[in-house]
């Protein structure tokens, strides 16, 4: 609870601060110290979760939100992947254009969705979590005004992403209509024998709904124009912490409410799941831009992601956990050294290891993790989520046919090392990659082996 | 008198009726005299009276030219305040029983509108822009 | 078929024929007068399920602020030229052949639906400004708070779209 009022008022203040002052590094500073003490009060708070037990929930809350103990860890993670976001990117922020105050403050907005879609617990607490997420996204994507294809991102994402949220909205309609209720718990008295087929069509529309925004095949289309025209900064922003925010929402919505309804839904995530995984990685493999390819990429992370939806466990809640971090660690490394290049081509890449072999070193890690190499983070989140699967027993095509699509992703991620390493060319640089760069990059490597190592650290369950 | 007096204090649709009589006569009685004008009057149609007025200067180009955004900028922050107000309404009713407590959830609401009126202000996004 | 059923029945058609004449009219102006009228029947049902306000809120922010806007945006595109690209017919086709497959489905599951208990079928007074009011700032009071963050970004997003960019130098 603290964290969301502490999100807010960031926000308000980065508000004021781009009223106050023209300075865009000190509002970029101030920028980072905010999000240091945002992530002060998540740890806070997960320390007085674990010290003090059962105490009741503010009489306001109103059971509107269950903030357990999953959910708090989880919020100090992501507060934690949004720090980090911000000190590697947070001078590529400034530079999008005019009003820096303002993307900072919308990045605060955007934390204070993810907090409440870690712990919802009614329905309408969804709809206000995905809406708070998405409209500052929509803002952020269309950023850079002068830049055609930002515009175009902007106002695809927009138009679409109304559309689903009307489709979410309609399926929460349907599940009010069957159980007469907007608390999640509620909605666990839909026995399996009696359904009522409102509460179906319902299920259905949230799939759809919620599977937009997580961007799962076929709902994927509007990735990578989206992920593409936005401002690289926010992309990275977007295709990870936002999108593990909501894959939470869903695995919360799904497993609390649905999960003694498995045999409804389940046969219909796995095809999503599987379509997914195929359509992200096949396409990702005919990129000729990695910034698109990222895109791509992220599609079918996200089907690795779907198997932690699929499999009702509790190793499936640790593996959410665990790729989101190792997920969202790699993916904002890699935006970071690729906003560095100014060519977002894979030739772009010829040739680095030459001119700058710390960046490509680095590079190299991340893309590894994305891979799932072991030793790195990549690897224990797939082992966690594809764990949940083999326990849950029903899905096993779908792990051996996830573990096939793993194979064609090192594909595309080893053409960007092996034109780094192998290939000639000058690698051109937008700008000088500083000591400071270098430091935060060289930590962000870290993380990814340590939780590679270590992926109980991530776990407090 | 008691019947009408319960018939206000439960409120019922069927109280909405004369509401939707009036609009029935209000939208009745101008599709009667429109009907009945053009049915009764004279029809002389040549080309200047079926030009579109304006002003008596003739019309140049086309009136389909795009807006300039700066009317959109107002009308959407127009919108948003327009929502705020629309809480008032409820919070209005029921001041007295909802109490502290209430009265400082809607404090701590305007006080939200209020950050974003003074940034919006401060911003200039107010000032009809040439 | 009392005076009830009959204006529901009659409200039901009109927000429908309307509705469908939003998305088949050509003009967009048209749309949004006809979006206009599917507003002012669903306006109708509101008041005819006792939810006065919510009717009011609607013709209010719906019909009255929201349209404007709808209309502002129609009048910033440029409406001389026939610009929009056709899609071709066999997407037309698959998008008719899809949609009207998950209607039929959907519409052959609600037909043996049962209502759940809770849906009730006549007025109450719940939707009465003083028990909304009630409702909202004792239940609902913590997604009222958290709504004005929606406000907020909303703002800050017509400053970031909508205002012009004049350049300044940079002083770094």
């Amino acid at each position: 609870m603290k964290a969301i009022i502490a999100a807010t008022i960031i926000g308000v203040i980065m508000m004021f601060a781009s009223i106050l002052s023209n300075n865009k590094s000190g509002i970029v500073s101030l920028a980072t110290v905010l999000f240091f003490f945002l992530f002060g009060i998540n740890i806070w708070e997960v320390y007085e979760s674990i010290n003090a037990t059962g105490v009741a929930a503010p009489a306001y809350l109103n059971n509107m939100m269950s903030l357990d103990s999953f959910a708090i860890w989880f919020s100090m993670l992501m507060s934690g992947c949004a720090l980090l976001y911000i000190l590697l990117l947070g001078k590529e922020i400034a530079k999008v254009g005019k009003h820096v105050g303002e993307y900072f403050a919308l990045i605060a907005f955007i934390m204070v969705g993810i907090y409440l879609l870690a712990g919802y617990s009614n329905m309408l607490m969804l709809f206000i979590g995905i809406e708070i997420l998405s409209i500052p996204q929509y803002i952020l994507a269309g950023s850079d005004k002068r830049n055609l294809k930002s515009t175009e991102a902007s106002l695809k994402y927009f138009l679409m992403g109304s559309f689903s949220t009307g489709i979410l909205l309609m399926g929460i309609a349907m599940l009010y209509g069957a159980t007469g209720s907007f608390d999640i718990i509620n909605f666990r008295m839909l026995q399996t024998d009696a359904l009522n087929p409102l509460a179906l069509s319902g299920i259905l529309f949230l799939i759809i709904g919620l599977g937009f925004k997580v961007s799962a095949a076929p709902m994927h289309m509007w990735t990578p124009d989206v992920y593409d025209g936005s401002p690289t900064p926010f992309t990275a922003f977007m295709s990870t912490i936002v999108k593990a925010g909501v894959f939470v929402a869903f695995l919360r919505l799904f497993h609390a409410s649905f999960g003694n309804l498995t045999n409804h839904w389940m046969m219909i995530v796995a095809v999503i799941t599987a379509t997914t995984l195929f359509i992200g990685n096949i396409t990702a493999v005919f990129q000729q831009s990695v910034k698109r390819m990222l895109a791509y990429s992220s599609i079918a992370q996200a089907g690795f992601m779907l198997f932690a939806i699929l499999s009702v466990n509790a190793t499936a809640w640790q593996g959410i956990v665990i790729y989101a971090v190792a997920y969202s660690v790699a993916t904002i490394g890699m935006f970071a050294v690729l906003i560095k290049l100014k060519d977002y081509t894979y030739d772009g890449f010829n040739g680095l290891a030459k001119k700058e072999p710390a960046l490509a070193f680095f590079t190299t890690i991340f893309l590894m993790s994305l891979a799932g190499i072991p030793l790195t983070g990549g690897f224990m989140a797939k082992y966690f989520v594809l764990l949940a699967a083999v326990q849950q027993g029903q899905v096993m095509w779908l792990v051996i046919f996830a573990l096939i699509m793993a194979a064609v992703s090192v594909y595309y991620y080893f053409k960007v090392i092996i034109a780094m390493y192998f290939k000639t060319g000058e690698a051109e640089l937008n700008h000088e990659v500083t000591g400071y760069d270098k430091l935060m990059l060289g930590i962000t490597c870290l993380l990814v082996i340590l939780i590679g190592l270590m992926p109980q650290l991530l776990l407090n369950l | 008198m008691n019947t009408l007096m319960l018939a206000v204090e439960q409120s019922t649709p069927i109280n909405y009726l004369p509401v939707v009589l009036q609009l029935l006569v209000a939208i009745g009685f101008v599709i009667f005299m429109v009907g009945v004008t053009h049915l009764l009057g004279p029809k002389r149609k040549t080309a200047d009276k079926l030009i579109n007025f304006e002003s008596g200067i003739p019309q140049v180009g086309n009136a389909r030219q795009p807006m300039a955004i700066k009317y959109f900028l107002v009308a959407i922050l127009f919108v948003l305040f327009d929502v705020e107000v629309i809480f008032f309404y409820p919070y209005a009713i029921n001041f007295k029983e909802l109490g502290t407590e209430g009265f400082m959830a809607v404090l701590m609401f305007v006080a939200f509108f209020l950050c974003g009126f003074i940034y919006i202000i401060k911003k200039g996004a107010l000032e009809w822009e040439e | 078929m009392d005076l009830f059923e009959a204006i529901f029945w009659f409200l039901t058609a009109m927000a429908i024929g309307s509705a469908l004449g939003v998305i088949l009219s050509r003009n967009p102006i048209n749309s949004v007068l006809f979006l206009i009228a599917t507003f002012f029947a669903i306006s109708g049902h509101y008041i005819l399920m006792n939810a006065q306000f919510l009717a009011i809120v609607n013709i209010i922010v719906y019909a009255g602020a929201i349209m404007v806007l709808f209309l502002f945006v129609i009048m910033l595109m440029n409406l001389n030229a026939d610009v929009e690209p056709q899609k071709s017919r066999l997407v037309q086709f698959a998008g008719i052949i899809s949609g009207g497959i998950l209607f039929l489905l959907i519409l052959a599951a609600l037909r043996d639906m049962k209502a759940a208990g809770v849906i009730e079928k006549t007025a109450t007074d719940i939707g009465l400004m003083k028990n909304l009011g009630k409702t909202l700032f004792q239940n609902y009071v913590f997604p009222f708070e958290i709504s004005s963050v929606l406000f907020l970004s909303a703002m800050i997003g017509a400053m970031v779209i909508g205002k012009k960019e004049t350049l300044v130098i940079d002083k770094n």
